[in-house]
């Protein structure tokens, strides 16, 4: 018989294993609803200023309402962190915005390339920047006292990204399952909760296997119309008006020439915008469910069940309710118009003007603030309740054995992806 | 009258491991003790220095102020979550500290929003006035050839090229040499520290404009409409005065810190893009009416100093404008005709004029784009 070791802690309290589903999402909608509406009137007066609090209101909404294991997450972001790290950014971007123009000035072979070059430059600074957004996040989100954290040189992840990108374009989109994968196991590899090391597990080959068929109802009878289309045109025939003048230039092209490939063209635009319509939540869906399956940490395994009707019924529901505010708006919109012409009633001045082109201004910015704000709150937290609801989660154990490691990252990062205008929420 | 609560029970995570521990919680006269089931103390907190994080609905969360631990206590008990909110300051479930805190960020943003108007209203037109005068003439011709090779492919749409210019072939130098002569005259007394680039091009209306570094463009519909060759003179001594009031350098210069104020700082939201657009166009036109103002009056003062009639430029503003429609007040970046007029015939006075060109040399430079 042997004696307890003294320095032994004393078990931990038993804790009764929760009888409600591993992951669950508690926030309220109309909470949300509010949260949003009232944030995106102040977004108008404040002519965007009021964007860090509203990203990080949302924030911590959407991290409260998720609950794992009977503990939700803290979103520990403030509005100022976000909005010194938007000014920090500002200090690099200004100057290298100012370079790229005084180059592009001075000609020569700099200048002309100057164009390529800067694109180049921004975006990897753009993946730079979402890389290290990405690390603010996820230093400030916090479970059971614990932050997650994430290494990594973002410099290699942004060149890694743009080359990956670029292959992207040039495949189109055929190397995406491969990028995707590429870039989320370096994402995941450099990814810690406290101690626990991260790691993703999905495999390219499936991902591109599911996705293929989707690929090729886009692009064939994309790519048939296109031909279709230009090769219909007489090309010979548009050399020789081109060279006439432009005046002749244009009445032929209103006339008979463009006539075959602007129809051809026409009913291919019409039909790969409803195929997108129709594929791309199918798409988003395959994609959700590929990654979250391939998250571990660990000896924990996420598996997702998301099923494609219910992001079918998360788009649904937007278009439903786009559909009533867009009714509403053209009323208002009519009403407003007979007051405004009442108001300014043939009169001729400036001051006219300017209140005419004021209430138009207003009232297309309440519009795409009000469509903003709908996708937000039917799809955005949709989408989040959904995904969150339909994650099963093997070995949760490991969770109670976690210690902390890691410290908080600057904001710069998300300052940057502000500025340069990448990156969501 | 209820008993004051003074204990209760919560989740306690230290925030060096994940464990969780059901915890009772105490409340003192002054601080909060934590204990574990075993009677051990694991926290001792101030009610002052405690604050809410956030969490989902109906739990409090509470961690110690100013601590680098992420040690977090949890209360789903409302009773003791009302006494906590009671005893501790910082603690404010009824939210009216946090609201507090959120109007005066809201009207702090307001105000800046106000105050970056004002800016780009006032502040934008005067710093770029005064930098204008300091960039190097260097700098600015460089850049005027950049700008004539894109504004020379824009207007020379059948990609004429040398054909494009007027007053080049055998019939047209005459033309040309008595163009030469006006501008000879204005250049002499204008005494610009740049040499001026004029060129007359085939182009039917009625126009001419100058570029940074002293490149200036007459259109043929412009000498069409002349009757005299002071009405000519009087539209190029305003170009003129676009070029000795660098105003090429003020419109990069503006156009450059309206993108930085409404493009940066501004209008990061969904729709902003129509507001920026709006108001740049529209600050870019009113500071434009202001700088054609100005331009107005060097070109009186030119033609005093070169002997020609002031009023001449009145005159042929008039002619033209009678057969073109002004369009929406807010986008007009020129003053309308008849205050322009006014103020034209207001500094020019009545001054003794001799003729700047002959009669023969005034209807040959009438035919310097005539082709055949």
């Amino acid at each position: 018989m042997s004696m307890p070791d003294a320095a032994v802690p004393p078990p931990l309290p038993a804790v009764a294993p929760p009888a409600i589903p591993m992951v669950r999402f508690l926030g309220d909608d109309t909470v949300y609803w509010r949260l949003l509406i009232r944030g995106a009137v102040l977004l108008m007066f404040t002519l965007g200023i009021y964007r860090f609090w509203l990203a990080t209101d949302i924030r911590r909404f959407l991290w409260s309402g998720t609950e794992l294991g009977g503990d939700s997450f803290e979103y520990s972001g403030t509005a100022r962190e976000l909005l010194i790290g938007f000014l920090i950014a500002l200090t690099i971007v200004i100057p290298l915005y100012s370079l790229f123009f005084f180059v592009a000035l001075g000609g020569g072979p700099l200048g002309d390339t100057s164009g390529l070059l800067s694109f180049v430059l921004l975006t990897l600074l753009g993946h730079y920047a979402v890389y290290r957004a990405r690390r603010y996040r996820l230093t400030r989100t916090i479970y059971r006292g614990v932050r997650f954290h994430q290494t990594g040189p973002a410099w290699r992840y942004a060149v890694c990204a743009l080359f990956w990108f670029t292959l992207i374009v040039l495949s189109l989109g055929l190397a995406y399952p491969a990028a995707q994968s590429r870039l989320e196991r370096f994402k995941m590899r450099h990814t810690f909760f406290g101690d626990l090391p991260g790691r993703f597990e999905g495999s390219a080959s499936q991902l591109f296997l599911r996705g293929i068929l989707l690929w090729v109802l886009l692009m064939v009878p994309l790519t048939v119309g296109l031909v279709a289309s230009l090769g219909s045109i007489d090309w010979s025939e548009l050399e020789k008006v081109a060279d006439a003048g432009s005046e002749e230039f244009w009445t032929w092209l209103l006339g008979h020439g463009l006539a075959g490939a602007a129809a051809i063209g026409g009913v291919t635009i019409l039909w790969t915008l409803l195929s997108i319509a129709v594929l791309f939540p199918i798409f988003q869906a395959m994609l959700w469910r590929w990654w979250a399956s391939g998250l571990r940490f660990g000896d924990l395994a996420v598996t997702s069940r998301l099923r494609t009707g219910q992001v079918f019924g998360v788009y649904g529901r937007f278009l439903g309710y786009a559909l009533l505010f867009t009714i509403a708006g053209t009323v208002v919109g009519i009403v407003g118009l007979l007051v405004v012409g009442f108001v300014v009633k043939g009169s001729d001045s400036l001051w006219s003007e300017i209140f005419a082109t004021a209430a138009a201004l207003g009232f297309y910015v309440a519009m795409m603030l009000g469509y903003s704000t709908i996708y937000q709150a039917t799809v955005k937290l949709g989408l989040w309740r959904c995904i969150v609801e339909t994650l099963d989660v093997s070995n949760p154990h490991v969770l109670e054995r976690v210690s902390a490691a890691g410290e908080a990252s600057s904001p710069v990062g998300e300052g940057l992806a502000d500025a340069l205008n990448v990156g969501g929420i | 009258m209820n008993a004051m609560t003074v204990a209760g029970t919560g989740t306690f995570f230290d925030g060096i491991t994940t464990a969780r521990r059901e915890v009772t919680i105490e409340l003192g006269a002054t601080v909060m003790l934590i204990r574990a089931p075993d009677g051990a103390i694991l926290a001792e907190w101030p009610y002052g220095g405690i604050e809410a994080r956030s969490a989902p609905e109906g739990l409090l969360r509470l961690a110690k102020t100013g601590s680098p631990s992420l040690a977090r206590l949890e209360i789903r008990d409302p009773r003791l979550a009302t006494a906590i909110d009671d005893l501790s300051i910082p603690i404010d479930r009824s939210g009216h500290a946090e609201r507090r805190d959120r109007t005066k960020v809201i009207a702090w943003s307001v105000a800046a929003t106000v105050s970056l108007i004002l800016v780009a209203v006032i502040g934008v037109p005067e710093i770029a006035t005064r930098l204008a005068p300091l960039i190097p003439y260097s700098v600015e011709r460089k850049f005027g050839t950049a700008i004539d090779a894109q504004i020379r492919r824009s207007i020379d749409t059948r990609h004429a090229g040398a054909a494009f210019e007027c007053g080049n072939n055998q019939g047209n130098k005459p033309g040309r040499a008595a163009f030469d002569k006006l501008m000879g005259q204005l250049e002499a007394a204008a005494a610009l520290p740049l040499p001026l680039n004029p060129a007359v091009v085939h182009r039917d209306e009625a126009n001419a404009f100058a570029l940074p570094g002293g490149r200036v463009y007459v259109f043929e519909g412009l000498i069409d409409k002349a009757e005299t060759p002071d009405e000519l003179a009087g539209v190029l001594a305003h170009e003129i005065g676009h070029v000795a009031h660098r105003d090429g350098n003020r419109n990069v210069l503006e156009g450059a810190g309206l993108s930085f104020l409404f493009g940066m700082l501004l209008g990061d939201f969904v729709g902003g893009g129509a507001v920026i657009f709006a108001a740049k166009t529209i600050l870019q036109t009113s500071y434009s009416r202001d700088v054609e103002t100005a331009a107005d009056g060097y070109g009186v003062t030119l033609m005093h100093k070169i002997g020609g009639d002031a009023r001449a430029l009145g005159t042929i503003l008039t002619r033209i404008a009678g057969t073109t429609h002004p369009g929406p007040k807010l986008l007009l970046d020129h003053p309308d005709t008849p205050s322009r007029v006014a103020f034209i015939n207001s500094l020019a006075g009545s001054a003794p004029t001799k003729p700047l060109l002959d009669k023969a040399e005034w209807a040959a430079l009438k035919r310097i784009c005539q082709t055949s």
